[in-house]
């Protein structure tokens, strides 16, 4: 009993700190591509697609080589092959593809001469975002987080390639239902099971309610 | 306000134009009318007078942008209050309000207004602002057809009270009628501009007389006391620069074509005898083009033909009145 929590925390736990951290670097990238044109655009976007495109272990087994022993990121001090950093590290880059489409998709919807229009009245860059770009834009932000979150607590692949399944570091629910499985340790794996259900449903019907939202409040 | 501006890009511009009370600059489509707006808020880059190098938070221009960009998540008085700061914020945007009218609609979503509601809504926004110059695009082309003219007059006898110098930029020439200066852009630069009789009465060159809606130009060459237009002589004063022997232009409106009267002596001179080719109802008059020496569009207003009930192929004669001629260079 105690390993499904454990295994569940380490999850939940994978799942924000992907989230978090995608928030940032997603969201630069969507807004650059959204609002701007430069060269070399559609060759970024289509690399940002990769992770999506790409079997997971296929993905996982080149961070292998990057992070892993004798690995040339590794050699530079960043040994994060079967650490938990490393296991973030992938889970980052594998929904890169997921939050990036979203934020993108919110940012687009954005009408430009709004943006500069509040310019023209005086708005400085911060109260732009403040009181134009965010409230016009957090349903979108917000279901692109909870896609991230959610598609990462089911992550398997990836993981397993870079992590191993490491008791506490990188054991996550995915991983250990499997073993369970395996061991054919069927009542563990049933309550498990359960649970990331109620998670996972949960989290689309969060985005559902947000996406109505997010229609009503666009269309004027 | 005298504006002096080089824009080179999206479109090169070299402009130089005053504007005094409510100004119209009128430009086809792709003129560059836009951009020159876009640039005195700051949008586009250009040199020169006014507000050089100045972004466009700090300009002190109200610019209301063809779809005049209403943020949709903000009620009309939070949208008047966005560019006012600190205490008693409400209470400003709500005396804005109560200044173009809207004070009962001050808590409505600009989905629940009217195109001239909105318009009034985008025009205490940017009077918030406090500023020395008021930009329009294309005021009249949110506004429904039916009341538009009624509703533009109002939003410019607004911006009349508040005295302060206004561009509104339209291809269409409607606009001209309500303002205090005119002028026309084409060829990326100001091709005339005065006082609106002048320009309208007067354009400069063919492309202004186009713009301004000349309905019949015709390539002439200059006589001695008149024009000869595909073999007529037509009488009229000559400009100045104009030499017997030089080509030019000749434009006439449609509404100043006169259908001569039978039953009254006929002037002497410029009387051209032919048929209707065809005449349908425009709106309370009617439109027509007549068939004789010269091929002319004419509109006759709807007392003209209740007197004359003219029909198509009738024949008819037609009067050039020297004054109602104007003679541009070629």
């Amino acid at each position: 009993m105690s390993e499904t929590w454990t295994v569940l925390a380490l999850s939940l736990k994978l799942a924000l700190l992907t989230a978090f951290l995608l928030l940032p670097l997603a969201g630069s990238l969507a807004w650059l591509t959204a609002r701007r044109t430069f060269a070399g655009k559609t060759l970024l976007e289509a690399l940002l697609l990769l992770p999506l495109t790409l079997p997971p272990t296929v993905l996982g087994y080149y961070l292998l080589l990057l992070l892993g022993k004798g690995g040339p990121l590794a050699r530079m001090g960043l040994e994060l092959a079967f650490t938990f950093p490393g296991i973030l590290l992938a889970s980052v880059l594998f929904n890169l593809p997921l939050a990036f489409n979203t934020y993108r998709e919110a940012f687009r919807a954005l009408d430009p001469t709004l943006l500069e229009t509040a310019r023209t009245l005086g708005a400085g860059p911060l109260k732009v975002w403040r009181e134009v770009v965010l409230p016009l834009t957090w349903p979108g932000l917000l279901s692109g987080t909870l896609l991230a979150f959610a598609h990462t607590l089911g992550e398997f692949g990836v993981v397993l390639m870079v992590g191993g399944s490491i008791p506490g570091e990188t054991k996550v629910a995915s991983i250990y239902l499997f073993e369970l499985t395996q061991a054919l340790r069927l009542e563990e794996a049933d309550r498990l099971a359960g649970l990331l259900l109620a998670l996972g449903f949960g989290s689309a019907l969060a985005l559902k309610v947000l996406e109505r939202r997010w229609k009503s409040g666009t269309a004027s | 306000m005298e504006v002096r501006y080089r824009i080179l890009k999206p479109i090169r511009l070299e402009v130089a134009l005053r504007v005094e009370g409510f100004t119209v600059l009128l430009g086809e489509s792709g003129a560059g009318k836009t951009t020159l707006l876009r640039a005195l808020a700051g949008l586009v880059p250009a040199e020169g007078e006014p507000f050089p190098g100045l972004p466009p938070e700090r300009r002190p221009v109200g610019y209301l942008p063809q779809d005049l960009a209403l943020f949709p998540h903000m009620t009309a008085w939070e949208n008047v209050a966005f560019p006012l700061r600190g205490k008693g914020r409400k209470e400003r945007a709500l005396a804005l309000l109560e200044r173009v009218g809207l004070l009962p609609l001050a808590g409505r979503y600009p989905r629940e207004l009217s195109g001239g509601q909105r318009q009034r809504v985008a025009l205490a926004r940017a009077l918030a602002r406090d500023p020395e110059l008021l930009l329009l695009d294309e005021p009249t082309s949110a506004l429904d057809p039916l009341t538009r003219d009624r509703v533009f007059g109002e939003l410019v006898a607004l911006i009349r009270d508040t005295g302060l110098p206004t561009l509104a930029v339209s291809h269409d020439p409607a606009l001209a009628q309500v303002a205090d200066r005119l002028a026309v852009l084409g060829s990326g630069r100001i091709l005339q501009e005065g006082p609106p009789e002048e320009v309208l009465g007067a354009p400069a060159s063919l492309e202004v007389a186009r713009l301004l809606g000349y309905e019949n130009l015709l390539p002439v060459r200059v006589r001695e006391g008149g024009v000869e237009a595909e073999g007529v002589f037509l009488r009229l004063a000559l400009p100045p620069w104009a030499r017997p022997g030089q080509e030019a232009w000749l434009g006439v409106r449609a509404a100043e074509v006169l259908v001569a009267r039978e039953d009254r002596p006929l002037p002497l001179e410029n009387v051209l005898q032919g048929y209707l080719e065809r005449l349908d109802p425009q709106g309370l008059a009617y439109r027509g083009v007549f068939r004789g020496p010269l091929t002319l569009e004419i509109l006759l207003p709807r007392h003209v033909q209740e007197r004359l009930r003219l029909g198509p192929g009738q024949t008819v004669r037609v009067v050039l009145k020297p004054r109602y001629l104007h003679l541009m260079p070629a």
